[in-house]
């Protein structure tokens, strides 16, 4: 250990590292509450199903189904929103940033694998959630399909062709990319908070922001058609556009309502909607780390 | 940090430059492809009110149909069928790709609606009660149009419209018209193709175009030769008084 | 050679956020660390020790002057390769193990994963922290938060060791579990840079102290010389028998100049009394 010896190697950026990082906060992030919010998410379903009995299986399979991606991606939402809001702040007051940091460890190592750790977390939470909700429509559907049995007895080919066309309906592998977009629009949502929360004096003020960003990102489709019908006034139109550049589209990875009814998702299409989710992500981490590489600690 | 910041805001609004005509484009291609289909217009926040609207347009425009849909049921539970009529409206504005919404719509309106209104004591007149349940029937059909104007390819919708031209309004060629629509569409049920040809056999005056549909329903083989179908021709080649070659009961 | 740390003028002032004044937390200091020297960095509550280990570490980015680690700018990263650092009050994940966080650092600091675990639990059993290395952290005291914290700094073998109050809120056993470290590391070469207030263990171990007060540097040299009383001497003995004191106070008193100040009985230190009575002491 003679002070002479030239310093070890060092890599500009390892992805061991960023790796090491991202397990770090999914870790973090799994041990945390988070998970109660999957059993909000089952009892929610379980719940909405009791309340749906009444209507013929067909459209109580609908309506699961709408219930549930809809809950996947509002909870999705509010998980990106507030599991990043709180990141920073904590790993601030707690100085494990210091002893990360004091590491060889570049800060753009820091703010990637930060990112990677939380849509780890996302992925993880969609994954579970959405199992849950095939688990209750799994059951509900043998439960139909029992039914079916009892009340078509005798005729086997007809009974075999119902179910057949049941099981196509209930479990159509569109799932799959509606789970797809979600992930997308939750990623764009936690690198956006990861960024606010490089500059945001507090985490109210991250989460509010992000909020207000939610609802914007929404709305501002609606808001600029809206304005291009009443034929508005020119600085109506340039604010529009000014936000509609700042802000993200997020009706745009929205295609969960769609897909529930059965409208298919063309992979080119959505290839495109994931590559676009892809670059926000990239975007916002990349302005995350101009802000959080000259911040004071 | 400040200047950083600054710089980043500089970036995004950059980017945004960048990425809005790929976005526009990105959202031009999605609509086509039957994606964003609601109409959301000012209308609808005072419909939904400030919390249902935020929700529907955040993610959860199913759900708040949905929502709709199952608050309907209870208004069917409690007879008010203008509330249930307005509340089908709503949802189905909201998502107008979800046929189920169309098919309990239309099917509430045009048979418990017209019903009740049919058998409501307030009306003293004959006339009275007609034309209420012909107003619920009219509201049901508009529904089932537009809900095949939103899902074009669904057979369904043209079935429920058939049979609704065909029961409630006594209309068979409309009916007839419905069903052959329906049954071009891919994923048809085959007897739609027979309800046309059926309902076009009621039709005044358009009995030979009906006797050739019917026969060439009968020259698919034996499967097709179902007694409706063998009572509609017969009473077809008796009406047009076609030539034995023609017929296909020769024995008279 | 090159000196472990180099600091030339270095000043750091901290805007205050939506006020027109400024906190000036270090001002043109400028000093070296020699290799495998124990430099204490000394001072009141709030005279900037702490900003100024940030900034070693390229925490924080200086004002004004400049840093260099072996050498190399503390502004990039490969002046960190290969130092430790023990944050002030340190505070870790609490969800994790005493071993899962160890090898969680040395993951950041470049150690081969399959050396991980063994360096991991090595390093536990050299601070003391065997027995609760598959606890998690929840349930750790300051004290083993304390020793954690240098076993995470220790992990990739640094040349370097910065210890921000390394025995801030340890009992003494602990504390003096804590300096022996220090000198054992001392012994393999580590340089190290601490700060503390507990003056008696800086003492102790270090063998060159700058003291800073309000952001200056006001002293610094080796610690021996700044200490020593040159003028006066002590003499212990053991067993002397009252005329052997008479005649030593009398040729005291035949010296023109000499005076003798005063004569007493030696005290055990608090500390030592402590240790004794609680009979906690660990080895030599
Ligand atoms: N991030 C910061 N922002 C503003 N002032 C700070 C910050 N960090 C430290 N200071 C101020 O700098 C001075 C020196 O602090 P510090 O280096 O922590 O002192 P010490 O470690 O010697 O107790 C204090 O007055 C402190 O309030
Ligand atoms: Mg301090």
């Amino acid at each position: 250990m003679s002070t002479a010896a030239p310093l070890p190697a060092h890599r500009l950026f390892s992805p061991a590292r960023v790796g090491a990082i991202a397990r770090n906060t999914l870790t973090e992030l799994t041990r945390q509450k988070v998970f109660y919010l999957l059993l909000l998410f089952g009892l929610l379903l379980i719940g909405s199903s009791v309340l749906l009995v009444r209507f013929s299986f067909q459209d109580q399979f609908q309506m699961l189904k709408d219930i549930s991606l809809g809950a996947m991606s509002i909870f999705g939402s509010l998980l990106a929103i507030l599991a990043t809001a709180a990141m920073l702040p904590r790993d601030i007051e707690e100085r494990t940033l210091y002893t990360i940091l004091a590491k060889p460890v570049p800060r753009v190592e820091y703010v990637l694998g930060k990112f990677l750790g939380i849509a780890g977390m996302l992925a993880c939470a969609l994954f579970l959630m959405g199992l849950l909700f095939l688990l209750i429509l799994f059951v509900r559907e043998r439960g139909v399909e029992a039914e079916m049995a009892a009340s078509l007895s005798g005729d086997a080919a007809a009974l075999a062709a119902q179910i057949e066309t049941l099981r196509a309906q209930v479990f159509h592998p569109n799932l799959l990319a509606a789970g797809l977009t979600i992930f997308a629009k939750t990623c764009v949502l936690a690198a956006l908070t990861l960024f606010v929360s490089t500059f945001a004096t507090s985490q109210i003020f991250t989460v509010f922001i992000v909020t207000t960003a939610y609802f914007i990102g929404h709305f501002q489709a609606t808001a600029r058609e809206y304005w291009q019908a009443m034929g508005g006034a020119a600085w109506s139109k340039a604010f529009a556009g000014f936000v509609a550049i700042l802000f993200p589209d997020l009706q745009i990875f929205n295609l969960v309502d769609e897909i529930a009814v059965g409208v298919a998702v063309p992979l080119a299409l959505l290839g495109k909607t994931l590559v676009l989710g892809g670059f926000y992500v990239l975007i916002y981490l990349l302005a995350a780390q101009l802000v959080f590489a000259q911040k004071e600690l | 940090m400040l200047r950083r910041l600054l710089l980043a805001l500089a970036l995004l609004l950059l980017v945004g430059v960048v990425r809005l005509p790929f976005e526009t484009a990105l959202q031009a291609e999605q609509r086509a492809a039957g994606f964003h289909a609601a109409r959301v217009g000012l209308d609808l926040r005072q419909r939904l009110g400030q919390t249902g609207f935020l929700a529907a347009l955040s993610g959860c425009r199913a759900v708040v149909a949905d929502l709709l849909c199952i608050e309907a049921y209870s208004a069917w539970e409690r007879v008010e069928w203008g509330r249930l009529n307005w509340l089908f409206e709503t949802a189905s504005s909201l998502q107008p790709r979800a046929l189920f919404i169309w098919e309990m719509a239309s099917w509430h309106m045009g048979y418990n609606a017209s019903r009740a209104a049919r058998e409501d004591p307030r009306w003293k007149l004959e006339a009275q009660r007609r034309r209420a349940e012909r107003q619920y029937l009219e509201l049901s059909r508009g529904f089932l149009q537009r809900g095949i104007a939103a899902l074009p390819n669904e057979p369904k919708l043209y079935e429920l419209l058939g049979t609704l031209e065909r029961d409630k309004f006594n209309d068979p060629l409309a009916a007839s018209v419905a069903y052959g629509t329906g049954a071009t569409l891919p994923g048809a049920k085959g007897y739609l193709r027979r309800f046309s040809a059926y309902c076009l056999a009621q039709v005044p005056g358009r009995e030979v175009e009906a006797h050739a549909r019917l026969r060439a329903l009968y020259d698919l083989g034996p499967q097709e030769h179902l007694p409706t179908l063998l009572k509609e021709m017969r009473r077809l080649e008796e009406k047009l008084a076609l030539p034995p070659e023609q017929r296909i009961y020769k024995d008279r | 050679m090159t000196p472990a740390i180099s600091i030339r003028h270095l000043s750091k002032v901290f805007p205050v956020p939506f006020r027109r004044e400024r906190v000036v937390a270090v001002e043109d200091l400028s000093l070296e660390v020699a290799p495998g020297q124990v430099y204490g960095l000394l001072g009141p509550n709030g005279s900037g020790k702490s900003t100024t280990m940030k900034m070693v570490l390229g925490l924080v980015p200086p004002t004004r002057g400049q840093v260099e680690v072996f050498g190399v700018d503390a502004d990039r990263v490969e002046s960190r390769v290969a130092v430790g650092f023990l944050p002030e009050n340190p505070y870790f994940q609490k969800f994790l193990t005493g071993t899962e966080t160890v090898a969680f650092f040395g993951r950041l600091a470049g150690v081969p994963k399959r050396d991980l675990r063994d360096r991991a639990r090595e390093l536990l059993r050299l601070v003391g922290l065997e027995e609760a290395a598959d606890r998690r952290l929840s349930g750790y005291s300051k004290g083993m938060l304390q020793r954690i914290g240098l076993a995470q700094a220790l992990v990739q073998e640094p040349r370097l060791l910065v210890l921000d109050e390394p025995t801030a809120g340890v009992d003494p056993a602990g504390s003096r579990d804590i300096k022996d470290l220090i000198l054992k590391f001392k012994d393999r070469g580590i340089t190290v840079l601490l700060c503390s207030h507990l003056l008696a263990q800086v003492q102790e171990i270090c063998d060159r102290i700058g003291i800073l007060h309000r952001g200056r540097l006001v002293c610094e040299g080796p610690l021996a010389e700044l200490i020593e009383k040159r003028a006066q001497t002590e003499l212990v003995l053991e067993n002397a028998p009252a005329g052997l004191l008479a005649e030593i106070e009398a040729a005291v008193g035949r010296h023109e100049g000499a005076r003798l100040l005063h004569r007493r009985h030696p005290q055990a230190s608090l500390e030592e009394f402590f240790l004794t009575v609680t009979g906690d002491e660990k080895k030599p």
